[in-house]
């Protein structure tokens, strides 16, 4: 004798086949979802294009008579007496309002130097006597390959900076005892003739992870 | 006198039952859309190797052990890139503690630093991931709520504003150490904060602590051209990271280790960028720390104490 115990009702358990029915039908149903969901294509990144290898570059902004010099580049801009006569002071011209005039052999310099353009005379640090050299306020004569003690005269705390590394560009080591840092000179960055710094493109900046689409350029 | 007994849910002579079928088929249902769920995890290409998943944590290796461990890596980069990376685990230095001093009145806001530490560093080209953010900044105003991530100044600077470039501050005081459930982010006694990216979860909570937006978080597998791979490379600095772990700033650990500058200074064309050693009275951010007046240390009231000095001249 079967000695299972009766419901009541006497159902034959067809609710359980009904669970069980329901719940076989939801986890195929499921079943299939994540497999339809597992062979989609991985969302599609906004594509970023790679920095332009400008904005990686290290060398200076500008060129000095010492790099010329130790490039081996053409030095016919420096040779100042192939045109001007020796002992012979070259005249400095103004203008009625009292703004030099730059002749036009000399048309590549443009002039500005300190605020004001208070510092705009050619003989402030150029030597009238001897071209190939400048000249400090207090008589010293400097060379063109080795500027910062004229550019040091007037902006002392400048050249006091420069001379720690504080000022300007270095490179190379900040362990002296493994290597050399390399100092950059002033007109390395900086025009003699129009000082401050100009002002320049940027890169691009931070692409986010999700990009707002573009809208397409309307056809015109 | 018994109940009458229910019939036996055999209607036919069927070998099973419609219950018992019906609870297989429900079984069946079950495991198949566990299975199916699991189906992404066909898509994980590089699982990690047993040697890797085996390797113990840095503070623990033996000299023996990282040796492998960097035959493990040059061997993964090779294999990747085709490129043989020269891996290196380098150790600071005594007597040295780094300090970082960035002159806002300098800085012009070009932005090299950023791709240049990208290109030094091996970091992820898409999705995009760099260690330095340049906010553009309105004078008058220290608050980085104000400033601009996303400036697009056709010609920098821009007047009216400065620019100031932020990164990883290496805190004395590092909140993103001390919220790390696995250690496996610390500060060395050189100063830098370092991560070991194969101890690393990915739970980002030290991307929560951290007040200055420095730490990164690979969300997918880093994308590095192979032609812009940096091959000189060391184990807890720019080796190429995985999907899932965390990565940020570490001063070039590779170059600075090795007593070179990191390459955000290098490029900066304003030098505006001072980096050395604190502890040493003759180097430049000594004297830029005695002669320079004004110093700003970003949300200093966060009590992080940062080793990275912003400062005006003039």
């Amino acid at each position: 004798m079967d000695s299972r115990p009766t419901r009541p009702d006497g159902n034959n358990g067809r609710r359980t086949n009904y669970w069980l029915g329901g719940l076989t039908v939801a986890f195929l149903g499921l079943g299939g979802f994540f497999l339809a969901g597992a062979r989609s294509a991985a969302p599609v990144r906004a594509e970023i294009p790679l920095v332009d290898a400008k904005f990686l570059d290290t060398s200076p902004w500008r060129q000095t008579y010492a790099d010329l010099v130790k490039a081996k580049e053409d030095l016919s801009d420096y040779d100042c007496y192939a045109c001007h006569e020796k002992k012979s002071p070259p005249p400095i011209r103004f203008d009625a309002k009292g703004t030099i005039v730059i002749p036009k052999e000399h048309g590549n310099i443009v002039l500005g130097h300190g605020s004001h353009d208070r510092n705009n005379l050619c003989y402030n640090c150029h030597n009238e006597q001897n071209l190939e050299t400048l000249q400090v306020r207090d008589g010293r004569q400097v060379k063109f390959d080795n500027i910062p003690p004229l550019c040091g005269s007037c902006h002392g705390p400048t050249l006091r900076d420069w001379e720690a590394g504080a000022h300007g560009r270095t490179s190379g080591f900040w362990n002296r005892s493994l290597g050399d840092i390399q100092r950059l000179s002033c007109a390395n960055c900086h025009n003699p003739h129009a000082p401050r710094i100009p002002t320049r493109e940027p890169a691009p900046g931070p692409h986010a992870l999700h990009q707002a689409p573009v809208p397409a350029e309307p056809a015109h | 006198m018994p109940a009458p007994v229910p019939p036996p849910d055999r209607t036919s002579d069927a070998a099973m039952g419609r219950r018992s079928f019906l609870r297989g088929a429900a079984a069946f249902g079950g495991l198949t859309a566990l299975a199916a769920s699991l189906a992404p995890l066909r898509e994980l290409g590089d699982f990690t190797s047993t040697e890797e998943f085996l390797q113990k944590y840095y503070k623990e290796m033996t000299p023996e052990e990282m040796a492998r461990v960097l035959a493990r890596i040059e061997r993964e980069v090779k294999h990747q890139y085709g490129i043989r990376p020269h891996v290196r685990d380098l150790k600071p230095m005594d007597g040295v503690e780094f300090v970082y001093c960035l002159n806002l009145t300098r800085c012009i806001g070009c932005r090299k630093c950023v791709h240049a530490c990208v290109a030094e560093n091996n970091q992820s080209r898409n999705p995009e991931i760099q260690y330095i953010r340049v906010l553009k900044m309105p004078h008058g105003s220290m608050d980085v709520e104000k400033g601009d991530h996303n400036y697009k100044d056709a010609q920098v600077p821009d007047k009216g504003f400065f620019y100031m470039p932020v990164q990883c501050q290496q805190c004395e005081n590092p909140p993103c150490v001390k919220v790390c459930p696995v250690n496996a982010t610390w500060q060395e006694k050189d100063g830098i904060t370092v991560i070991d990216y194969d101890w690393c979860i990915g739970c980002r909570y030290c991307e929560a602590a951290c007040p200055y937006f420095a730490r990164r978080f690979n969300f997918t597998k880093p994308e590095i051209p192979a032609e812009r791979l940096n091959p000189e490379m060391a184990y807890l600095g720019n080796r190429p990271r995985k999907q899932g772990v965390m990565e940020k700033c570490h001063f070039c650990i590779q170059r600075t280790r090795a007593g070179k500058y990191p390459a955000c200074l290098e490029v900066c064309p304003v030098g505006a960028r001072k980096f050395g050693n604190i502890l040493d009275p003759e180097s430049e951010v000594s004297h830029i720390l005695r002669e320079k007046r004004v110093f700003i240390q970003l949300k200093e009231e966060m009590g992080t104490s940062p080793r990275f000095f912003y400062y005006f001249d003039k």
